[in-house]
């Protein structure tokens, strides 16, 4: 009997995941992304990082996870793009550090949002070192939005250096942005930007933190 | 005699306005026939959306080149590119089709990269921005919410 139940679960899990994705072609970059993107549902799941006064750690754990998957050094170098060749190792340091604060507080923040979204990996394309992930999100009202993401492969790692949503990618926004700043100001102005808003946001977390306290 | 010259200066006049004409059309329709010059890049999109052959190539609005061949390779859309001969590409420079305007027409956009590694001629631009669909966009805005 229990060997039937057990059976019976199996076979549930295996429709599961051959409806919600990860099919038989899946490959490396598909399956490592897949892996870190359901260890963050995972803590975003947990009912005990659920409550209201643990915010920052759920934070910082999906920040974490995020370092596992993303290449930030490339996402920050592809960004800054040409003005990226004259920076001394030492500004590129800094600028990765204060970059991946930025993603933190533009996106981490929001994938506080999540409800039980769907996610499906529709496919997967690979053009020598670089990789293509195509997945879904299946919104509770049934629209879908395409999220790609772009990996490129370091030691035996895939890293996402990129991602486009809705036909949209990061690096490009980033890149017209920072050029823009650069362009009509300098470097050192965008830096000071990026430290001030940094700033603002580390007041504004410690202010709600105290209230709620 | 008299006739002669005056039949040759016709003959002349028109020889003249026939080239100008040829000149003429070679200049506006673009058509290079004297060996193209510059070099060619190719670029795959999932959707090209309204790009056409003769379509600009531009980097900061500055013309850089023209769309040479657009073609279905593999389901998607294979675009030529040909490019200015001292316009040098990263590998990591971004290709994008963008709108003049908001109902303008379909240029290609290119945002240069940062990499020390350059697209050879007959290379290939290996980021890629997809036109986006407005009225898909509109729709699901429309629909999605059930």
């Amino acid at each position: 009997m229990t060997l039937h139940r057990r059976g019976f679960a199996l076979a549930v899990v295996v429709l599961a995941a051959a409806v919600l994705g990860s099919p038989a072609w899946a490959g490396v970059p598909t399956e490592q992304l897949k892996s870190q993107i359901d260890r963050v549902l995972k803590v975003l799941d947990d009912p005990d990082l659920k409550k209201e006064n643990r915010a920052h750690d759920r934070r910082a754990s999906v920040r974490r996870i995020a370092n596992d998957i993303f290449d930030f050094s490339e996402t920050a170098k592809r960004s800054l793009a040409r003005h990226w060749q004259s920076r001394t190792p030492a500004e590129r340091e800094e600028f990765v550090q204060l970059f991946g604060d930025l993603l933190e507080r533009s996106y981490i923040s929001k994938i506080e949002l999540y409800g039980g979204e769907k996610i499906g990996y529709i496919g997967e394309s690979m053009d020598g070192d670089l990789a293509t992930v195509r997945t879904r999100i299946v919104t509770r009202h049934g629209s879908e939005i395409p999220i790609d993401y772009k990996m490129h492969h370091l030691g035996s790692r895939w890293l996402v250096y990129d991602v486009t949503i809705e036909g949209v990618s990061l690096v490009a926004n980033y890149r017209t942005q920072f050029n823009k700043i650069i362009q009509t100001s300098s470097y050192a102005e965008l830096v000071k930007r990026m430290k001030t808003k940094q700033e603002e946001f580390l007041e504004d977390e410690r202010q709600r933190r105290t209230s709620q306290k | 005699m008299e006739r002669t010259r005056v039949n040759t200066a016709v003959g002349i006049f028109l020889l003249l306005g026939i080239l100008a004409l040829g000149y003429l059309s070679i200049k506006l329709g673009r058509v290079s026939f004297l060996g193209a010059s510059g070099y060619v890049v190719i670029v795959d999109f999932p959707s090209v959306g309204g790009l056409k052959a003769g379509s600009n190539v531009e980097i900061a609005g500055v013309e850089i080149g023209r769309v040479e061949t657009i073609r279905l390779a593999d389901y998607q859309a294979r675009v030529t590119l040909r490019l200015n001969a001292d316009v040098k590409l990263q590998e990591d420079a971004i290709a994008s089709i963008k709108t003049k305007g908001l109902i303008g027409e379909k240029y290609l956009k290119i945002s240069p990269g940062g990499s020390d590694k350059l697209i050879p001629p007959n290379g290939r631009i290996r980021e890629v921005e997809a036109p986006v669909d407005f009225e898909e966009l509109l729709s699901k805005y429309i629909f999605g919410k059930v």
